[in-house]
């Protein structure tokens, strides 16, 4: 009875595994972290519990078969890092970060409460796995549902305009945000992870999610450039890459979608644990310009074959024009910009070889890494959406962006109108609620 | 911001009034609320109360206390200007944190601030917002005057509504007053910002979100608590070192001094008194302390580095540069040293063009991310060996290059004035032993944005291993000893002189290889290395007690000191000068075998050695004033770490690659942070002392140098720094009293 009573409330498959994973590999080093870390701080065995708490509960979520296991776990993992978040308690402004992320919590458990009982109602079932395996279509209630879900993943995951509490969250400990760029915000992307199937039905609703996402991912990319300070560049750059994620699950890229939190989630709790080095970090030669004719030539040849070598090494396969020639789009990108560096400065023969080269050697790692984790996830059942002009309007934005920073357009505008009032927007709307910061010297407690 | 009398009537005068002449002086009177604030890179220790030395201690500080915003009794305006001031402040003074800066820095904090200010929503959205004009006053003069007229401020009370506005953020005006009288001029033209800017930027904003400021609350002040218990403490401490030094002064050898088998000059620094106690109990040593510059006021520049440094005190100007040049012999050596540092530079440059532009950090991320991942395994669990292997890998991409200090830019007459002001201040102009180690220092720590607090302050925040290798260059150089000699410093042929540096997180003490020498030095070197091991272990084990280590792992003391210095989790990687306490010149022998428990700064002074008193002059002005700002920061960033530090590394946020905010928004936390000088969140580990300082020298020269130096009036007359004499002629100790006045000491 119990045990049929615990393997129906349960359910392990790729997704929970890869989820557990990573949540145990993160919490296992904040833990260690910490122990240093927060030596003689008067609330560090507290600190210490409610992380393990917090991973308890994540794992356990990532498990989750019936929904209301799931609600559970979800609820009590976000009232922990609230907890862990405040952790001064006397100081005032760490209270109000606290308690700024409790109303954005709480707000995604009524949409999701909501949503998991529409998805509830429309399969008549309770089971996580049985709701996603429901022949698609789906009544009302199921699409409703799906919305409220997809409204409670933005939430998690900080998108854009719920950004608020992620970028006012830095009054935590670090090795709290760590753990929670790496983990709770990852929730969202989890959630519709585990709906995928029902999602991938649902053309409107991904278009949404896209846009969301998009939005999300350039405005946080965007403000990352502009902080002064390190750990509120980091928390508008993980806006960024939740944007990002949003959008691969709006193009029904469910699987990247994941690859990308995952990895994501080990590079930015390493940046958070090495923040005291900053000081040191070497600046200067960002590339903000291209260079000759020749240069263009060798990014875009370079660019080239890192997409080619993405496609190779994450397994596609060139078909019909599908969302996933975006993922290509953007490993071009990334290559061409390897090998823009590269070939910026004077031209010598060995970068005519070696600037291409890195571009392949970029695209090739960035594919492997998808298909690193893909390799754990079960297939995906349903077909990918088609390319169609949203994506591609979504896509061909952020490369005109990419194209205007790379020719130093931010430089040469910077004395006109338009970028000031753009700067000073920018600039604005990154700043932290007033009331987590501590603008007398006095309202700070140790 | 609370005002201290309530305002009078006249608010408005027509027009306006000062001229911008007098509007810079009253701000330059009001600035001495502010105290220098160093960037983080070189971390300088300085009193927060600087500006206020000219008054008593306890006036000082209840000054400082009249300014201070106490929390929950400011009012929202105030906080709006406040948090609105550190978002400018943060874009401005940024050292290359933002990809995409502020635009127009070159025009100056103020004029850059106008330019933005006016696009500026939440301006124009606040309240006085609407008399935002689409120009402010082109310069920052015009505007402070403008915005004083507009906020009612009586002409009587113009300076104390500008000290305040300095006084509500110390840390940012800090740093600004840093920039417009410490900041390398040439460095501080980039991006021009003088407390003038600061001003007017502040009562800008003032004006806009706190129309009426002018009619805030005057607030009572109360003396501090711990001012009560201060001179107590000082006078047992005080009571209990003299009780110690002043037999040591009657039992004191003549100055038949035998040659001993090496001499080591350590820095003043109190962390060399462990090791230098240390280092004698293994043999027969000698060791001295002096300024860790070694008296060479010398900009400095490491093969390799980037750009030079200066690498002395911070209140001597750097003359001549001095580069690491690689010794010849192996250029296949350097040429693989020099390709495998642009292969790293090339590593480098990939990870920041991908991260810091659009759309490709998303590649970015799942590149690294397996390997960061591995990284953060290896760097949690096991940070020695992660350590060991990072620092195997770049020595085998860059393999290291031996190297001397080339010094071509100082003239050969120079040279052997260095050398010799140099030795006879060290009080080495006679029995010279065969070895002389000069004895830089330097902490290592990973991922611990005080580093720079580690290092040598009279190096101005660096180490001190290249300033070591200098001197001991010059002389050993044939053509500075015949100069010396013809001066009549002869230094003996058969002696070497090597440059060392002290690491103090580990203990650890490197000796570069000799240039030449014969069997028998050789011999001497290795007696000297292992010697220095012993010694080094010694002290970790003495450290691990402090740091509270179980007797067991005593024993392996000096590896938890290795992984103290390499573990990115580890707060407390070693206690600085935390405990310090007193200024102690004159001979080694007044201390030889005493533990002072690594709490004193000993600087070797010779009275007999210094008839007109010269030597004395320079060691009371210049490195007892650099111990004086030390041990002010520890005092006050222990006393009320809130105010003058920086709060815990738990929550810190480094802004601008230059300072520390708490979370997502503060102050510039300057000071000390509480995990330096607190073992837990309420258990200090620094005992708040002012500075002792106690010389062995006659008290009628003393007395000559107190009275021609204003420095020193101000320090011993206003309390900041007590003075106890030992005689040499009665071998008794007394005081300096606040009046100049000697009493015996009890």
């Amino acid at each position: 009875m119990l045990v049929s009573g615990i393997s129906r409330a349960f359910r392990a498959d790729g997704l929970s595994w890869v989820m557990a994973s990573l949540i145990v590999f993160v919490a296992g080093n904040v833990l260690a972290y910490s122990r240093r870390y927060l030596a003689g701080d008067r609330d560090a065995r507290r600190h210490r519990r409610d992380i393990l708490l917090l991973a308890a509960s994540m794992v356990v979520m990532a498990f989750a078969d019936h929904l209301l296991v799931m609600l559970a776990a979800w609820i009590a993992g976000n009232l922990l890092l609230v907890r862990l978040m405040i952790h001064k308690g006397r100081w005032r402004a760490a209270r109000a970060s606290g308690m700024l992320a409790l109303r954005a919590f709480a707000a995604g458990f009524v949409l999701l409460a909501a949503g998991l009982f529409l998805l509830a109602i429309g399969a008549r079932s309770a089971s996580a796995s049985e709701i996603a395996s429901a022949p698609t279509g789906g009544s009302t209630a199921t699409v409703a549902g799906l919305w409220l879900v997809a409204l409670a993943a933005l939430t998690q995951s900080a998108a854009w305009p719920f950004h608020r509490w992620l970028t006012s969250s830095l009054n935590a400990p670090t090795p709290v945000s760590a753990l929670m760029h790496a983990g709770i915000v990852n929730g969202g992307g989890f959630l519709l992870a585990r709906f995928a199937p029902l999602y991938l039905s649902q053309a409107a609703l991904l278009h949404a999610l896209f846009v969301a996402g998009a939005v999300t991912a350039t405005v946080g990319s965007f403000w990352k450039l502009l902080q002064p300070d390190l750990k509120r560049m980091l928390a508008c750059s993980t806006m960024g890459q939740m944007g990002f994620m949003l959008m691969q699950c709006g193009m029904g890229l469910v699987a990247p979608a994941v690859s990308h939190l995952c990895w994501h989630g080990l590079f930015k709790a390493y940046l958070f644990l090495n923040a005291g080095s900053a000081v040191g970090e070497k600046r200067g030669d960002v590339a903000t310009s291209v260079g000759s004719p020749v240069g263009i030539l060798l990014a875009v040849a370079g660019g080239v074959l890192g997409a080619l070598a993405y496609a190779a090494t994450s397994g596609l396969g060139f078909g019909t024009a599908d969302t996933t020639y975006v993922m290509v789009g953007l490993a071009f990108i990334a290559a061409a910009q390897l090998s823009a560096g590269l070939a910026s400065g004077p031209l010598s023969p060995w970068k005519l070889v070696a600037s291409p080269a890195a571009g392949l050697f970029g695209g090739g790692l960035y594919g492997g890494s998808v298909r690193l984790v893909e390799a754990a996830l079960p297939a995906p059942r349903a077909a990918i959406p088609p390319l169609d002009a949203i994506y591609v309007a979504g896509f061909g934005a952020i490369a005109l962006i990419w194209i205007a920073l790379n020719f130093g357009l931010a430089s040469r505008l910077q004395s006109t109108p338009a970028w000031k009032r753009l700067y000073m927007t920018a600039l604005n709307g990154s700043q932290p609620d007033p009331r987590t910061v501590t603008a007398t010297r006095a309202a700070y407690q140790s | 911001m609370h005002t201290l009398l309530p305002t009078e009537s006249d608010p408005h005068r027509p027009g306006l009034g000062d001229s911008p002449a007098s509007i810079r002086e009253l701000v330059a009177e009001a600035s001495d609320v502010a105290a220098p604030v160093w960037p983080l890179k070189t971390f300088i220790a300085a009193n927060p109360l600087q500006g206020l030395e000219g008054r008593p201690f306890e006036m000082a500080v209840q000054e400082a206390e009249r300014f201070r915003q106490a929390d929950g009794r400011v009012e929202a305006g105030a906080e709006a200007v406040n948090r609105e001031l550190i978002k400018w402040c943060s874009a401005f003074f940024d050292e290359g944190q933002a990809t995409l800066p502020m635009p127009n820095r070159q025009l100056g904090f103020y004029r850059a601030f106008a330019d933005l200010a006016r696009f500026d929503r939440r301006l124009a959205a606040s309240e006085g917002g609407l008399a935002l004009p689409e120009s402010l006053p082109s310069s920052p003069e015009t505007a402070i005057d403008e915005a004083l007229d507009r906020l009612g401020i009586a002409p009587d009370r113009r300076q104390d509504f500008i000290r305040q506005s300095l006084a509500a953020l110390p840390g940012w005006s800090g740093h600004v007053k840093w920039r417009e009288s410490w900041q390398d001029p040439a460095e501080g033209r980039k991006r021009p910002a003088k407390l003038v800017d600061y001003v007017a930027v502040r009562l800008v904003l003032t004006r806009l979100l706190w129309p009426d400021a002018a009619t805030a609350e005057a607030r009572r002040i109360e003396p501090p608590a711990y001012l009560a218990g201060l001179p107590e403490a000082e006078g047992r401490y005080r009571e209990g070192l003299l009780a110690r030094l002043v037999p040591r002064a009657r039992s004191m050898a003549s100055n038949a001094r035998r040659r001993p088998d090496a001499q080591i000059v350590f820095c003043i620094d109190v962390r060399s008194e462990p090791m230098r106690r240390a280092v004698e109990e293994q043999g027969h040593y000698e060791t001295l302390g002096f300024a860790g510059f070694f008296g060479l006021p010398v900009k400095v520049q490491g093969y390799g580095d980037e750009r030079p440094h200066d690498s002395c005190p911070v209140l001597l100007k750097a003359g001549p540069l001095v580069r690491e040049t690689p010794l010849g012999g192996a250029p296949g050596c350097i040429r693989r040293n020099q390709w495998g540092r642009s292969l790293l530079g090339l590593a480098a440059s990939s990870y920041r063009w991908l991260k810091y532009n659009i759309a490709t950090p998303f590649a970015l991320v799942e590149i690294l991310g397996p390997w960061l991942g591995l990284r953060m395994l290896a760097r949690t669990f096991t940070p020695g060996l992660a350590a060991k292997i990072a620092g195997a890998v770049a020595d085998g991409i860059v393999p290291p290059v031996s190297t001397e200090p080339c010094l071509d830019e100082i003239a050969p007459e120079r040279r052997a004035d260095l050398g010799e002001s140099a030795l006879r201040a060290m009080g080495l102009a006679e029995n010279l032993a065969p070895l002389v180690v000069l004895c830089g220092h330097g902490g290592r720590t990973t991922n611990n944005a005080y580093a720079s607090a580690l290092d040598c302050g009279a190096c101005g925040g660096n180490r001190g291993g290249p300033n070591a290798r200098i001197l001991a260059a010059i002389l050993n150089d044939g053509d500075v000893r015949s100069t010396l000699t013809a001066r009549g410093l002869k230094i003996p042929t058969d002696t070497l002189f090597l440059a060392g540096e002290h690491d103090t997180t580990t203990d650890r003490v490197g000796i570069d290889a000799p240039g030449r020498a014969d069997a028998e030095q050789l011999r001497r070197i290795e007696q000297l290395r292992n010697d220095l091991a012993v010694a080094g272990v010694r002290c970790a084990q003495g450290r691990g007690r402090i740091m509270g280590l179980s007797a067991p792992a005593i024993g392996s003391a000096a590896r938890d000191a290795e992984r103290r210095s390499s573990d990115w989790a580890e707060v407390r990687p070693e206690w600085g000068l935390a405990r310090n306490a007193a200024f102690i010149v004159g001979p080694r022998s007044l201390t030889r075998d005493i533990d002072l428990d690594g709490r004193c700064f000993l600087h070797s002074y010779d009275w007999e050695a210094d008839r007109s008193g010269a030597i004395l002059t320079v060691i009371l002005t210049a490195p007892m004033v650099v111990a004086q700002w030390i041990n002010s920061q520890y005092l006050f960033s222990t006393l009320d770490n809130v105010a003058y530090g920086a709060g815990s590394k738990v929550t810190q946020n480094i802004t601008g690659k230059m300072g520390v905010m708490q979370g997502n928004a503060s102050d510039l936390m300057h000071g000390l942070p509480l995990q330096s000088v607190y073992l837990a969140d309420d258990r200090p580990y620094h005992e708040p002392l002012r500075l002792l300082a106690v010389v062995y020298a006659p008290r009628p020269r003393i007395d000559a140098i107190v009275r021609e130096q204003e420095v020193l009036r101000k320090l011993f007359g206003n309390g900041w720094v007590s003075l106890a004499c030992i005689d040499p002629s009665d071998d008794r100790a007394y005081i300096l009293g606040r009046e100049g006045d000697w009493g015996a000491a009890p």
